[in-house]
């Protein structure tokens, strides 16, 4: 009896020991393990070409003497399908991974989360999906997906129910309502090649020669490809006022911005979600006003008001709405005209 | 008691070397493909290269055909496996035969002149490695080939489009 016992006891005990065991197996050896598995062979070496190389993978793909079961559980049931030799097309990070890699990007790059965090950018589900103004007029749809939740791994029928504009709408995973729609990753490529990054310096943060305009790391999640696309073959459309083309900024960063900023299949500026700068504000990228990851825009009208105003207004203090398209006012496609109604007065000369 | 506690630590770990060995037994050897071998992944590169050659644009090879057919010969294309198996086999003999080498070592002439012969004498495996070389090259990147979307940029598709919606335009409901 005592016999059965201890062997049972041992058995449980080896059952137990076998997956940490395993996951620290691979765990050590900074990946290089995990490539004996033909499909990570890619990942691993895109990893370690990558800015972050220095970076040990158990940073965001946890470490192997974690209590935490869910974890083993996961490393078990990946081993199990690859001994099925049930491949998948693609490595690819689950959404709750995607949620939780949002802690070491945290850890590292403070300032920045915490302007995404301030900023729409960090929109929750519950905010986009269950919009009662939007829902109404749009009924939801899997395209939302492409910018909101892009690493949802089903449709909208999974994600927001009922699927129709009379409502009211909750969400079904209700697990990710206070979870950002928009996290890091939706405008960030962790596993690309680059040479690893120091920290931008004072000079890299200010306009001039040595102004650091992007990062290797901006690309955006393709949803339908389950692929980033980075920001170099990201295309920047031509934008139109009727049939004229409109001037635009030669900044890449801005082909981000219109995959989902983007206007109707017209291309005209100001339809669908566009907000191509018009009128006054024409040419200028969207970067120039907007702060990389909190959108603010407020304290940007001083970098260039009112030296270079027109009218000497404190143009801070003008009706600027952008919330509604249809104002004249709005401040992407403003133009003198706009406010002079009766004509727009000559230049005044400035007296130094 | 001391006895017991030496066997319990002993068994885990065991049980870790293990689980160790068995994943590490899980991994398919030398060969860097999922179902064929190192030899016959060169192979089906080298008929893929000869079926679209690179030009001023980048070719099958380039945009790794053989990569998305060794993918979906572990899924829908698992009925498919015999064929490649005998088929890569027959271009081999059939380019000894001819040239007295393997078809990866001839000369890209050479080796459309075996393919040549191929298309013949193995008329299904030919159209067979035909169809999903082009599949391969033109299809979607997600399943395995087109890599970095080379066809797309060859044939000038803009991806991804860009397609808003528009917002707010729909009669109140109610």
């Amino acid at each position: 009896m005592k016999k059965i016992l201890l062997i049972s006891a041992l058995l449980i005990a080896a059952l137990v020991l076998l997956a940490p065991g395993a996951t620290f197996y691979y765990e050590t050896g900074g990946g290089r393990r995990c490539t004996s598995c033909h499909e990570m062979q890619e990942v691993y070496d895109q990893w370690h070409s990558s800015p972050h190389r220095g970076v040990g993978c158990e940073k965001c793909h946890g470490w192997a003497l974690t209590l935490e079961m869910s974890f083993h559980l996961n490393n078990a049931e990946r081993a199990w399908t690859h001994l099925r030799g049930d491949l998948p097309e693609r490595v690819r990070f689950p959404h709750r991974y995607v949620q939780a890699i949002q802690e070491p990007c945290q850890s590292c790059h403070r300032q920045e989360f915490a302007s995404w965090q301030a900023g729409p950018h960090s929109a929750t589900y519950t905010r986009i999906f269950l919009d009662k103004k939007h829902n109404t007029g749009n009924m939801p749809m899997d395209d939302c997906l492409r910018c909101h939740g892009a690493f949802f791994e089903s449709g909208i029928g999974d994600l927001v129910s009922p699927v129709s504009r009379t409502g009211p709408w909750r969400l079904v995973p209700a697990e990710l309502a206070n979870m950002p729609s928009m996290p890091c990753l939706t405008c960030h490529q962790m596993h690309r090649q680059g040479p690893p990054l120091r920290k931008t310096d004072v000079a890299g943060r200010v306009p001039g020669p040595s102004q650091e305009i992007t990062r290797p790391s901006l690309a955006f999640f393709d949803r339908r490809t389950q692929q980033y696309i980075p920001l170099q073959d990201l295309p920047l459309p031509v934008m139109l006022e009727g049939t004229r083309a409109v001037k635009m900024s030669p900044d890449r960063r801005q082909a981000l911005c219109y995959q989902c900023h983007a206007p109707v299949a017209n291309m005209q500026v100001a339809s669908g979600d566009d907000r191509t700068g018009l009128g006054v504000h024409e040419g200028i990228s969207c970067l120039a006003c907007h702060a990389q990851h909190g959108e603010q825009t407020r304290a940007s009208c001083a970098s260039c008001h009112p030296k270079m105003s027109n009218c000497g207004l404190d143009v801070e203090k003008m009706d600027t709405t952008f919330k509604s398209t249809d104002s004249q006012h709005n401040i992407h496609w403003v133009k003198c005209a706009g406010c002079h109604t009766k004509g727009v007065p000559k230049k005044k000369e400035r007296i130094s | 008691m001391p006895n017991s506690r030496r066997q319990f630590l002993g068994a885990g770990l065991s049980a870790a070397v293990a689980g160790s060995a068995i994943s590490c037994g899980a991994s398919n050897g030398a060969s860097p493909w999922r179902f064929f071998t190192a030899e016959e992944g060169r192979t089906v590169d080298a008929i893929c290269d000869r079926i679209i050659p690179a030009d001023r644009d980048p070719g099958a090879k380039e945009a790794r055909a053989v990569n998305y057919i060794d993918l979906q010969l572990t899924r829908p294309f698992k009925r498919y496996r015999k064929a490649y198996r005998e088929g890569i086999a027959a271009v081999d003999a059939a380019s000894r035969k001819k040239f007295g080498g393997r078809f990866v070592e001839l000369p890209a002439g050479q080796q459309t002149e075996v393919l040549a012969d191929i298309e013949k004498s193995s008329a299904a495996f030919f159209e067979l490695i035909l169809a999903h070389t082009r599949q391969g090259f033109y299809g979607d990147p997600r399943h395995g080939g087109n890599r970095n979307r080379v066809s797309w940029k060859m044939l000038g598709v803009p991806f991804p489009p860009i397609r808003g919606l528009e917002r707010y335009d729909q009669p109140k409901v109610g």
